[in-house]
């Protein structure tokens, strides 16, 4: 009788172990579907391809083992330049962003006046669209006519920068088109969590007379760390994969001054028909991305003050 | 366990895909010849049997020419209907290839440019055309001045040309009266190309006059050496023969008698407003700018050939060809060719040149349109047909396997050497040893 009621309490809570996996699953699975179908095959695709040589035509993929990898870092001239543009634009957009970003949220965070109509203003870059952005900044720093170079020179700059129609410059415009664009993002990041930081530790720092930096230094900077490395994460990520803003603005020009790592797969793959080494060079992304990524969740845990 | 699970499933996963990839590519190349022997088995007894051919182009809602061509085509074949796919234009030849890799199942393909068309005869993804063209009576290929032969690779052909181009000067006739400067001719030498556009060259600020207009594009300095065939593209010991050509047109650019490469880049301007607004007396452009001028100018202008160094006079045509191909998966490509047949033939020839665009198909009716245009419209010059009926056609751009990659690098150095970053020596060598290095 007692052993009866055993196995019925047990099959019971078998039932209900078994009923709760399965809702789990049944909420988890419409996305990871989508993720498996989209993300996941095409990545493990990649991966085979970028071993093979294919040029999406009849004749099949052919295995070529490293070779691709091989003539990448021998031979290719267009991936060096490109890796190079790469590490430039993610080393001068990452921190600038971020510090801007940064400083955005601390002064709309004071109670001014219009603060409301001034943090719109800076998120309205972020919700254009990216191609009216970028036709927008194009036409202001226009090297001829643009009202950029008008204000320099009637300042008495004699020769302005040619912006994106120089080499040394292109680059550079197209940061700042990044930084405008994205700041705007970030700051309500850090807005949100500057609205963490408690405000009685600023009470407890200015009964201890901290001045402003002081107090920056030591509260609000140590309070924002998680909010500074989830920033840093995306922005890294972003940057290291961004292609859209050049293919828009300089096409990667002038000669090659703006060709990023993103921008030369994507040639190699839909214009030159080379599905295999842009996979190779996709993979080497990867990898960085990958081990850019683990190093910051390492450094996230030594430093966050949680 | 849940774990071990999971990476059972991604393992699996894994392999399945690995093993899909090798199984789909593996097969297609056996399964596209047996579909097209399949249709044609279809398509061969009964004539009058009902299909619908898929037609795959850009700008097709924006253009009214092709609506008109194609419900033409289906009067005249009343069993066979089309269906339109259209992608936008600026992607087209990157969307079309794609597309096709995925086996697509277009009956006709439009193509925009030979790089695109060579990439797509490379993957397998286009039909030869020999069978149609050798066994149909009622296609002659004497009427493409030569370029059925051009739009071929290894010997087989595989696009018909629906428009050719011939580039050309146009000036504003206006423009040159007012300076009482005499217009330019055929056989002018770049010299005497770039002393025009000095005369012609006036005003400062808001108001500059500019002498000529150089559009962005790569072409815009080679189509003067490719005309000659002094410069091909597939052979890099002819790629010198650029730096003169490139010496004049900066030169023009430091005067002040062209409008600055950077300052057109990144003020994405397009060339026909500059025509349009009077900003320029002449231009370097292609003959679809016929078409434009008859629809937007109100100034009276004029063409005439390219300038060179070479000496030759309007006895060679260059510029790019519009072809229209057959899909290597069409369901239908007996009716696809029927459909090919009309577009690039007489009837839809009249329909696009009544337009002011020039179709691949020449004629003498053909001809003949285009010289009664100032009938219609008082601004457009007297005998054009002198400048589309030349039987020296040179295809812009060859046909070869290479030629998006050569494409790519050529672009890249243009802007490199209009910039100022590179002079036209050294842009002209980094070209050279980039083509040298692809494999």
């Amino acid at each position: 009788m007692a052993d009866q009621k055993k196995n019925i309490q047990n099959s019971n809570k078998g039932a209900l172990k078994r009923k709760k996996t399965l809702v789990a699953w049944s909420f988890i699975l419409p996305n990871l579907i989508g993720f498996f179908v989209f993300t996941f095959v095409p990545i493990v695709f990649s991966l085979f391809l970028s071993l093979c040589e294919w040029s999406a035509g009849n004749q099949g993929v052919k295995f070529v083992g490293l070779e691709n990898f091989r003539y990448m870092f021998t031979q290719d001239r267009s991936f060096r330049i490109a890796l190079k543009n790469t590490l430039y634009y993610t080393v001068v957009t990452v921190p600038l962003t971020l510090f801007i970003a940064l400083g955005l949220a601390m002064l709309m965070n004071k109670p001014i006046k219009g603060k409301t109509f001034f943090r719109s203003v800076l998120f309205f870059p972020y919700v254009a669209s990216l191609v009216a952005v970028a036709v927008v900044w194009m036409a202001l720093f226009n090297p001829e006519r643009g009202p950029v170079n008008g204000m320099l020179m009637s300042l008495g700059v004699e020769n302005p920068p040619r912006w994106a129609a120089s080499q040394v410059w292109a680059m550079p415009t197209i940061i700042g088109l990044t930084v405008w664009k994205g700041m705007g993002y970030y700051m309500v990041v850090y807005l949100a969590g500057l609205q963490s930081v408690p405000s009685e530790l600023y009470e407890a720092a200015e009964i201890d007379g901290a001045n402003g930096w002081a107090k920056f230094r030591n509260v609000t900077w140590p309070c924002l760390t998680p909010t500074t490395f989830f920033v840093l994460m995306m922005l890294v990520v972003a940057t290291f994969k961004s292609y859209d803003i050049m293919y828009i603005t300089t096409q990667g020009g002038p000669g090659e001054a703006t060709k990023v790592l993103a921008y030369h797969i994507f040639n190699s793959a839909f214009v030159s028909m080379k599905f295999g080494y842009a996979s190779a060079v996709a993979m080497v992304l990867f990898v960085i991305i990958i081990l850019l990524t683990l190093f910051q969740f390492r450094m996230e845990k030594k430093f966050t003050n949680y | 366990m849940r774990k071990k699970i999971l990476s059972a499933v991604l393992a699996s996963a894994l392999a399945v895909s690995v093993l899909a990839g090798c199984a789909s590519t593996g097969a297609a190349p056996a399964a596209a010849p047996a579909d097209g022997a399949s249709t044609e088995e279809a398509a061969a007894p009964a004539a009058d049997e009902q299909v619908t051919i898929r037609v795959a182009l850009w700008d097709y809602s924006n253009t009214e020419y092709y609506k008109a061509m194609f419900d033409a085509f289906s009067q005249a074949h009343p069993n066979i209907a089309y269906e339109v796919v259209e992608f936008p234009a600026d992607e087209y030849p990157t969307t079309i290839k794609t597309q096709l890799a995925g086996n697509q199942n277009f009956d006709v393909v439009f193509l925009k440019d030979l790089p695109t068309m060579s990439a797509l005869i490379a993957g397998g993804h286009l039909m030869e055309l020999d069978q149609f063209m050798d066994g149909d009576p009622d296609f002659d290929k004497a009427n493409y001045s030569g370029l059925i032969e051009q739009l071929g690779q290894g010997g087989k052909s595989y696009g018909v040309p629906f428009r050719k181009d011939n580039n050309m000067i146009f000036y504003n006739k206006d423009m040159f009266d007012a300076a009482g400067v005499p217009y330019p001719e055929d056989g002018m030498t770049m010299q005497d190309y770039y002393d025009l556009a000095e005369k012609m060259t006036s005003g400062s600020g808001n108001d500059k006059v500019y002498g000529a207009h150089m559009h962005t594009w790569a072409s815009n300095v080679s189509i003067y050496a490719r005309r000659t065939e002094e410069f091909n593209q597939l052979d890099t010991s002819t790629y010198e023969s650029l730096i003169p050509y490139y010496e004049t047109m900066l030169a023009m650019q430091d005067a002040g008698y062209i409008q600055d490469y950077g300052a057109l880049k990144s003020g994405n301007i397009h060339y026909s407003g500059v025509m349009y607004n009077h900003q320029a007396a002449m231009l370097q452009m292609g003959t679809w700018f016929i078409n434009m001028l008859v629809e937007n100018a109100d100034f009276h202008w004029g063409v005439c050939a390219l300038p060179n160094n070479a000496g030759v006079g309007n006895e060679k045509a260059v510029g790019g060809i519009t072809p229209v191909t057959i899909g290597a998966y069409a369901e239908h490509p007996e009716a696809a060719w029927e459909f090919i047949k009309y577009v690039c033939g007489e009837e839809g020839a009249k329909v696009l040149a009544a337009t002011g665009i020039l179709p691949g198909y020449g004629s003498d009716a053909i001809n003949e349109i285009f010289d009664k245009i100032p009938e219609t419209n008082e601004f457009a010059p007297e005998g054009l047909s002198k400048y589309i009926n030349i039987d020296n056609y040179v295809v812009e751009f060859p046909m070869s396997e290479k030629a998006g990659d050569i494409d790519t690098i050529l672009g890249e150095e243009h802007s490199a050497i209009m910039t100022g970053t590179e002079t036209p020596e050294e842009g002209v060598k980094n070209m050279i040893d980039r083509v040298n290095a692809l494999q």
